[in-house]
């Protein structure tokens, strides 16, 4: 390897991967490596994640009465629409776990290693999907057992909308923590926009007892599409799931392709508060 | 081992490199020293791909560094290190990202931690740091998997003794093993132990390169005498071994002391900044 200095006690750095196997196997390597640490830094200030638990719970548990009295299937509406709310504000989760490493300067260190930003981003944004997940997951068990939801016919179903989901909130993070300039105005953005869009969305009021241009207008909310698609889950209905699947797809797709190519670029020094 | 031909890089209506040309041989060290704002970061950054030149190109090893991005081993000028994580967990990610593992990336670790002296810390979080500390880490991450090149900004910014010397002997022992290495620093009588060639850069651009004695030959010392009385006199001379051989044979009182100063860099630093102030 032309670029190793000569050292005779020990090889530091592995000769270059030579085939496509090789290749893989280093970058599922270093994506570990960056997941685990990644995981590691989370598990170390977990409050965020707590609290976007633990605040829905009891929330749920205390607005029950009113949804069952107030419209039919007010226990699903009740369990579903916090779930879709809360999950929203987990965003922050990802906003935040991003924006961070342009404070501490750690991106640019990273994107000085061997690692391409694909590699980055992934290792990044892998535990930040599980905490999504597992977030989601509880919020829906905690729903059947105590709320009175349904338990779904189809559990694959809902496990295929919150990963659908899960990802759409994590690239909408994502981009936002490339735009933002401090954490101020990522909380104020992700805070004031995941109530606006959620209850917007339906999540807070049943969309059928809103006025009807807010009922025209929800279509342009992800919570929209998003409790949409767990409520058809949670149903089982395919056809009900699939369709907003795509849409929250797309615009999954649309933030995370935004961020990717923000992230591989960096900041330079400037643009931070 | 990494060539730099005529770097350009604008950031608005300031030229922060201005057809920067360098290049540093395998097993040398470069001492990059130059004013507040002349360029220093921003060539560093262009070497390790984190910005893109405007203008002129960068080669290591004659491939473009993209294409070696990871074997550069880069320690920025400010720190960059995760509050929450220790610095062996920093090692660990690092030697990982560098594609170390197993027992290689252990004995990485354990070197590392010897020769920068980290011992007493390495279990501590980056957060509860000294600034010593916190500088003697980032580098070990540069250094952990002995890469070709070193990047080194202002590595011993705020360091004490102790740090100075860990850090000045691991990039002698590195460039003795025939790494290139770019080291930045405003503390001239470091490059002078480092025995390194240096660069002046000013306003984005390299105006002087050589060694030491190459740059400082031909500047003016100083030769002091104080008589008894404490009367002084100071004579500027190129030459101040002969002119105080003439000075001592002409005086007429009794000398107290002699003082004989030979160029330095900063006299070479001082007069390049007259001699090409704008
Ligand atoms: N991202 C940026 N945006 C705007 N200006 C920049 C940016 N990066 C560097 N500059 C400017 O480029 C010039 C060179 O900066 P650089 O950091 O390379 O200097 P330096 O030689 O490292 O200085 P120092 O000794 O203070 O570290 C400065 O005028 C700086 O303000
Ligand atoms: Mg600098």
């Amino acid at each position: 390897m032309l670029l190793d200095t000569p050292h005779t006690q020990h090889r530091v750095e592995p000769p270059p991967p030579a085939g496509l196997l090789d290749n893989l196997r280093g970058a599922a390597y270093r994506v570990g490596a960056l997941a685990k640490h990644n995981t590691l830094i989370r598990l170390r200030d977990p409050g965020q994640m707590i609290s976007y638990v633990a605040m829905p719970m009891v929330l749920m548990l205390v607005l029950k009465p009113l949804y069952v009295r107030a419209v039919e299937g007010g226990a699903t509406q009740v369990a579903t629409g916090l779930m879709v709310m809360f999950s929203v504000f987990a965003i922050s989760i990802a906003g935040n776990a991003i924006l961070v490493e342009r404070t501490w300067r750690t991106w640019d260190r990273l994107r000085a290693s061997r690692a391409p930003a694909t590699e980055l981003l992934l290792g990044k944004t892998i535990p930040i999907f599980v905490v999504m997940v597992v977030q989601q997951s509880i919020l829906l068990v905690y729903g059947c057992l105590v709320i009175g939801l349904p338990i779904p016919r189809a559990p694959q179903y809902v496990v295929f909308a919150i990963a659908i989901w899960a990802f759409a909130l994590l690239s909408i993070g994502a981009a936002l923590a490339t735009i933002v300039r401090s954490h101020g105005e990522l909380s104020v953005i992700s805070d004031v926009g995941a109530l606006t869009l959620s209850s917007l969305g339906g999540a807070l009021v049943p969309l059928s007892i809103m006025p009807e241009w807010a009922q025209v207008a929800a279509h342009i909310s992800p919570g929209y599409w998003a409790l949409t698609m767990m409520q058809a889950a949670v149903r089982g209905d395919a056809a009900g799931t699939l369709a907003p699947a795509g849409v929250l797809l797309a615009i999954g797709l649309v933030a995370g392709t935004f961020a990717v190519r923000r992230l591989t670029r960096g900041w330079g020094r400037g643009h931070l508060l | 081992m990494l060539e730099a031909i005529d770097l350009v890089k604008c950031y608005g209506p300031v030229r922060a490199l201005d057809e920067f040309s360098l290049s540093v041989a395998a097993g040398e060290i470069v001492g990059l020293v130059g004013h507040n704002g002349a360029g220093k970061t921003t060539f560093v950054e262009i070497v390790s791909y984190l910005t893109r030149p405007d203008g002129g190109h960068v080669t290591i090893d004659g491939k473009p560094p993209s294409a070696v991005k990871g074997r550069v081993g880069v320690a920025p000028q400010h720190i960059a290190l995760y509050p929450s994580v220790s610095v062996r967990e920093h090692l660990e990610l690092f030697g990982k990202l560098a594609g170390l593992r197993g027992q290689a990336l252990t004995t990485a670790i354990d070197d590392i931690v010897a020769a920068l002296r980290l011992s007493d810390f390495i279990d501590r979080h980056a957060a509860v740091l000294s600034g010593g500390q916190q500088r003697r880490t980032q580098a070990a991450t540069a250094l952990i998997h002995r890469p070709a090149l070193l990047l080194l900004d202002e590595p011993t910014a705020g360091a004490d003794l102790e740090t100075r010397q860990a850090m000045l002997d691991v990039v002698k022992q590195r460039a003795g093993e025939g790494a290139a290495v770019v080291y930045t620093t405003h503390y001239l009588p470091e490059l002078t132990e480092l025995q390194a060639t240096i660069a002046v850069v000013r306003d984005g651009r390299v105006i002087a390169r050589g060694t030491h004695e190459e740059l400082v030959d031909g500047l003016p010392g100083e030769v002091q005498l104080t008589f008894d009385n404490e009367e002084e006199i100071t004579v500027s001379t190129t030459h101040p071994a002969n002119t105080l051989i003439d000075l001592l044979s002409r005086a007429d009182r009794p000398i107290s002391t002699v003082d004989v100063r030979n160029p330095s860099l900063d006299d070479l630093y001082r007069s390049l900044a007259v001699s090409n102030a704008p």
